[in-house]
């Protein structure tokens, strides 16, 4: 048995067609993108090095700018609300007796439809002539908000829109990890905690938090990497506009590839790749704690 | 610490207590929760019915009467009808051979003895944290030098790439979790390491495949971004970017445009309806393996 799980041709008949998609399709393409990142490159002609220009213009770029700020607003707004909701829930729903399943299974449903259809579908709820408008008119409401016309503030309502819409629609993602890891926690440790005189909050904070710390850390990485590869609702939703007020990285990059910018459309590809690689390390230095036997 | 508060903690746990006040607000709260997912749906699919006139004068009434033209003009005028079945088959092949080349890689990752499982495992667990955006200009010119820009091929390989990170790292979790004494047995038998795989370890995995399976099917359906650079021809297109095409805020075709997403939304509810505890279950095992 120990020679046939050591056979190196079995081994190779087992990992060479991931291994070479992997390698093939992924990695290369991402050194690839690298170079173009440094090269001018615009589509028909042949890309021509020229150094760090691409990443200079990125930074007098008044897009780019607009698109980093809500790329960062955006992770930082569904880092910080699917944890503290998707906790919440996940708290709610293992806390009553009749119908979690229902509960559960109605939250999740959002996170396996079309995020561009519904951001379509949003689109029309916030329009100014349907759904919420119509509502508001019927209602006596004399100037109802232009939802995802407006382009005031540092961040923009339709900005916000767009963030709640996706808490909206992937809560329920948070919200599965928190309550698998919380019904992962003994029964005996929440009865001991009890008879020792503890409340349902007090155990909730000084049992279950710590206990699901390190799924904190998954959920949140996960959540993070999300926002930042986020574009299906956003372009369904505003395309970027009004006036490049909802633009993020991944809509940005999108753009300047239909205008056959392909260098600079690679400095930003760079820019977002980095980006999720220091978040990631971040989020697992800091969250990351011991793991507790359970 | 007084008896009363013990026997009042025994209860809480083994008695049936009355629904107290908390309770209820608990149950209040999650019911309008849920209103929010529902109400939307439900309105786009009241909407998708009425005439364009309707919308308008009558917006939260239901239909006059119920008619399918909407739905059939939005089948043919926006080309949804091909470009579902596009999607079907660059989802059912990516499902298919994502399913057997990444339990393949998980199997010889959890189970094979070699010194560079580990790092076999991170490379491929890297794969979650990059985003397709920084590759998509590379691929999309090799692919257009290759022919293979507007094709269905072109758009399953990437898929294909995207999907293996997580059907390794749940598979590999799966196959972990098999029982040593089971491959020892049947090697003594005289199976060899191909029989092992495909007779004993997937079918014995088969939660996981369902799992992953759903996973990929899912969000390969879903993908936008790389449809829309990969894919120009509306022949080949897929259904997110036939529907975006169709649908936008300065059509006024409405009637038409909600009945089209109704269209886009249908097949994935029934798929969840039909699976969702399993779908659900799963994904919990997957998540709480990972």
């Amino acid at each position: 048995m120990e020679k046939m799980l050591r056979n190196k041709k079995a081994l190779l008949v087992f990992m060479l067609p991931a291994f070479l998609l992997f390698t093939l399709v992924l990695f290369i393409p991402i050194i690839q993108s690298v170079y173009y990142s440094l090269c001018d490159y615009k589509g028909m002609t042949k890309p021509v090095f020229i150094g760090f220009d691409n990443y200079k213009n990125l930074l007098h770029d008044k897009t780019f700018g607009i698109a980093l700020k809500n790329s960062m607003f955006f992770l930082v707004f569904s880092c910080v609300s699917q944890l503290l909701v998707g906790l919440i829930y996940a708290a709610i729903l293992t806390n009553i007796k009749k119908g979690r399943n229902l509960f559960k299974n109605i939250i999740y449903l959002p996170c396996v439809l079309s995020s561009a259809a519904l951001g379509l579908l949003w689109l029309f709820i916030f329009g100014p002539k349907l759904g919420i408008n119509q509502l508001l008119i019927k209602w006596g409401v004399e100037n109802p908000p232009l939802w995802l016309m407006s382009t005031k503030g540092t961040i923009p309502l339709p900005m916000w829109m767009i963030a709640f819409v996706s808490l909206w629609q992937f809560v329920g993602q948070s919200m599965m990890l928190y309550m698998a890891q919380i019904s992962g926690i003994s029964k005996s440790l929440m009865e001991a905690s009890y008879i020792d005189g503890c409340t349902k909050p007090m155990t909730f904070r000084y049992i279950t938090l710590p206990l699901i710390k390190p799924m904190v850390a998954t959920a949140m990485s996960l959540n993070a990497i999300g926002s930042l590869k986020f574009f299906d609702l956003i372009w369904n939703m505003t395309t970027g506009g009004p006036n490049h007020k909802t633009e993020v990285l991944a809509t940005h990059l999108y753009q300047q590839f239909k205008y056959f910018k392909y260098g600079y459309a690679s400095a930003i590809g760079v820019v977002l790749l980095i980006l999720c690689l220091l978040v990631t390390l971040f989020i697992n230095k800091v969250v990351k704690t011991e793991q507790y036997e359970m | 610490m007084s008896y009363s508060k013990v026997y009042k903690a025994e209860s809480d746990l083994t008695s049936k207590k009355k629904i107290s006040g908390i309770q209820i607000a608990l149950y209040v709260f999650l019911i309008l929760i849920c209103l929010t997912y529902i109400l939307p749906l439900l309105w786009v699919l009241n909407v998708s019915f009425k005439t364009n006139k309707e919308i308008f004068t009558a917006p939260f009434a239901l239909p006059e009467k119920i008619s399918f033209e909407n739905y059939s003009i939005a089948w043919t005028a926006g080309k949804l009808g091909i470009s579902t079945l596009n999607s079907f088959i660059i989802c059912i092949v990516t499902l298919v051979l994502s399913s057997l080349i990444g339990s393949m890689a998980a199997f010889a990752i959890a189970r094979l003895r070699w010194k560079g499982a580990k790092l076999a495992m991170t490379y491929f667990l890297t794969g979650m944290m990059i985003p397709v955006h920084c590759v998509l200009i590379p691929l999309f010119t090799r692919f257009s030098k290759l022919g293979l820009s507007n094709s269905l091929l072109g758009l399953i390989l990437p898929y294909l790439t995207c999907s293996l990170p997580i059907t390794i790292f749940i598979m590999t979790g799966f196959f972990k979790g098999l029982p040593n004494e089971l491959i020892e047995c049947a090697c003594m038998e005289g199976a060899n390491i191909f029989q092992i795989f495909f007779k004993i370890c997937l079918p014995l995995s088969k939660t996981g495949l369902f799992v992953t399976g759903l996973m990929t099917f899912v969000g390969n359906w879903n993908e936008l971004l790389m449809a829309m650079v990969f894919i120009s021809d509306d022949a080949k297109k897929t259904l997110p970017v036939a529907l975006s095409k169709f649908v936008g805020p300065h059509a006024t075709n409405y009637s038409q445009m909600f009945a089209a997403i109704v269209i886009a939304l249908i097949p994935t509810i029934v798929v969840y309806c039909a699976f969702s505890n399993k779908i659900v279950d799963g994904l919990t095992a997957g998540a709480v393996k990972g």
